[in-house]
């Protein structure tokens, strides 16, 4: 069985050379290139790659947030690593790479390190891609899985977010997305860039226009670039009368 | 020429043991001086020899200890007001002392002094000397406090050259996509490895002189020819220049490469399509302007880095003084830096 290969790298000329090194390579079928972190995470979950090999330094989502979502895959895919020089090591390898490339890779280690993405049974790149929750700085996407593929949406695109039971609502500029994530996990992790209005929805701070009563005397925030108004709660609402005051 | 900064501190703390020994010596060496010096008075004795000791060696640390005192306040004050006074305190200090003195050795009646009707002469005699040695002293802190002022500026500068090398990423990155191209186009290869190897020169010498703005330019251009390997379609580069360009001019080296190595790390490389980076030379008002502007991604409370200008700046400014300035433009989605150099001061 052959091994499917995602080569994932901003830098046309060093897709190029992994292509050339994995052309040599018996057994590894390159199913896509993805020329930023996004791309990656959405072709790896369309294509079903088993290996990843990542740049770290990319634009748009980085290699190490992009390991993250990759992570949220069922299989999740094995990331090996490449970037041009060591100083991202430490954070890749709590990222819970396989391994880890330098650049410009050899043929011998990237072989090594595809001979051990092949070894590591589902479970373990599983048990891995576990372990990164939490810890780590906040995403600059989220993750929104539909019918088995990734869909990373930008956060400064997001408009607002409402609760859905256990999951999320995400409502932003290309259309509404459930992610499997609680409000108050979100509201943790970019607490500064949204807006409790209510118990179970966050705004985008820019995005508040204005306070508004509606017939029934419910208070109702406006929101900038989205025909949407939003109920807001008896206990928001000193505190989003103070900001539109101050703006 | 050099620059003339403004020594803001231009009297050395002389409560400190150091300067204390050093007024104590230079007291006891006037001492020496006027025992030494033929006249018809002939050899002084021992008696008079301490006693005069003892009176420089008084006057010597009581202006010492007002000047340590007043020193806070003398910096305060205009240079030119603050020697003044700086140079006022041990005359009139020694003044003060030898009309005292006189008084008590004609009062006592030991004369080794002058006679009564010659105090004039004496309290004169020893603020003229006071006048002299004082002048010279202050003279002596005012130029060495200058000398240690410009050594800290030249190793400050130097520091700051080295900071501006040639950031790991670069060169790694650069090897990668020639080991790429060795297989596909060697001859593109072979003008990467020339472009990088001038960078590197360059970069190593970063430290020693200066470079003519012709040099900077030159190196911009290998920099981003090599960057263009790299990002390919996404990064484009337009240059604007003015045909009077002054080429001689001399500034420090790597000025022009890290600002566009910003340009590429911080706007053009993190934006998934590229963007065009512009570069505009022009002569105005007697100033050489450099103008490096480049698309940045829009993030919600992003904040750039701005080290690598403040640095470049304190460069600019320890070789053309303090009428180069760096100003940025940072709009939403665009960032500019531009440079100031002055043409005169270089000439």
């Amino acid at each position: 069985m052959s091994m499917k290969v995602l080569i994932a790298d901003d830098e046309p000329l060093a897709r190029e050379r992994l292509r050339d090194l994995l052309r040599d390579a018996s057994g590894v079928q390159i199913v896509g290139e993805a020329a930023n972190g996004r791309e990656a995470v959405e072709m790896a979950s369309e294509t079903g790659a088993d290996t990843v090999l990542l740049d770290i330094s990319m634009p748009v989502v980085d290699g190490l947030e992009a390991a993250r979502h990759l992570a949220t895959l069922d299989p999740p895919p094995a990331v090996i690593f490449c970037t041009a020089y060591d100083e991202h090591a430490l954070a890749a390898f709590e990222a819970r790479a396989i391994d880890y490339l330098v650049k410009p890779v050899r043929a011998e280690r990237l072989l090594q390190a595809l001979q051990r993405a092949a070894q590591l049974s589902g479970d373990n790149v599983v048990a891995l891609g576990r372990e990164i929750k939490g810890e780590e700085k906040r995403r600059s996407h989220l993750c929104a899985r539909m019918r088995g593929s990734l869909r990373l949406i930008p956060l400064e695109e997001v408009y607002y977010l409402q609760a859905e039971e256990k999951y999320t609502i995400v409502h932003h500029a290309r259309g509404e997305d459930l992610i499997e994530e609680s409000l108050k996990s979100l509201e943790k992790e970019f607490g500064d860039m949204f807006l409790r209005i209510h118990r179970n929805c966050l705004i985008a701070a820019d995005e508040l226009m204005e306070l508004r009563r509606d017939a029934d005397g419910q208070a109702r925030a406006v929101l900038r670039s989205v025909d949407a108004e939003l109920e807001v709660s008896r206990r928001s609402l000193p505190g989003l009368r103070q900001r539109v005051r101050g703006h | 020429m050099a620059t003339m900064q403004r020594p803001r501190e231009w009297l050395p703390d002389l409560c400190r043991l150091p300067a204390l020994t050093a007024m104590m010596v230079a007291a006891e060496i006037v001492v020496l001086l006027l025992a030494l010096a033929p006249s018809q008075e002939g050899i002084w004795d021992f008696p008079r020899f301490y006693a005069s000791s003892l009176f420089a060696q008084w006057l010597a640390l009581s202006s010492a200890l007002l000047l340590c005192k007043t020193r806070p306040l003398l910096h305060r004050l205009p240079v030119w007001l603050g020697a003044l006074i700086a140079w006022l305190e041990p005359v009139s200090m020694a003044a003060l002392g030898a009309y005292l003195l006189h008084e008590i050795d004609t009062g006592i009646g030991l004369h080794m002094t002058l006679p009564r009707e010659y105090q004039a002469v004496f309290v004169g005699g020893v603020a003229a000397l006071a006048a002299v040695i004082s002048a010279a002293a202050l003279r002596y802190f005012y130029v060495q406090q200058q000398w240690a002022e410009q050594v800290q500026a030249k190793a400050d500068a130097e520091v700051r050259a080295l900071q501006a090398r040639i950031r790991p990423h670069f060169l790694f990155n650069s090897m990668n996509s020639i080991a790429s191209l060795v297989r596909r186009d060697p001859e593109t290869a072979e003008r990467a490895i020339e472009d990088l190897a001038d960078l590197f020169r360059a970069a190593l010498g970063a430290g020693q002189g200066p470079a003519s703005l012709d040099e900077e330019i030159t190196l911009g251009e290998r920099y981003l020819a090599i960057e263009k390997l790299r990002l390919g379609d996404r990064l484009e580069v337009e240059w604007q220049r003015d045909g009077d360009l002054p080429l001689d001019l001399q500034m420090p080296r790597l000025i022009l490469q890290p600002l566009l190595e910003n340009a590429i790390i911080h706007g053009v490389a993190r934006l998934e399509h590229g963007g065009c980076i512009h570069i505009g030379l022009h002569v105005e008002a007697g100033q050489l302007l450099i103008r490096i502007g480049n698309p940045t991604p829009r993030l919600r409370g992003a904040s750039g880095n701005s080290h690598a200008q403040a640095s470049i700046e304190q460069r600019l400014r320890h070789h053309f003084g303090d009428a180069a300035r760096v100003t940025i433009d940072r709009r939403d989605d665009y960032y500019e830096c531009t440079l100031a150099l002055p043409l005169a001061a270089a000439a």
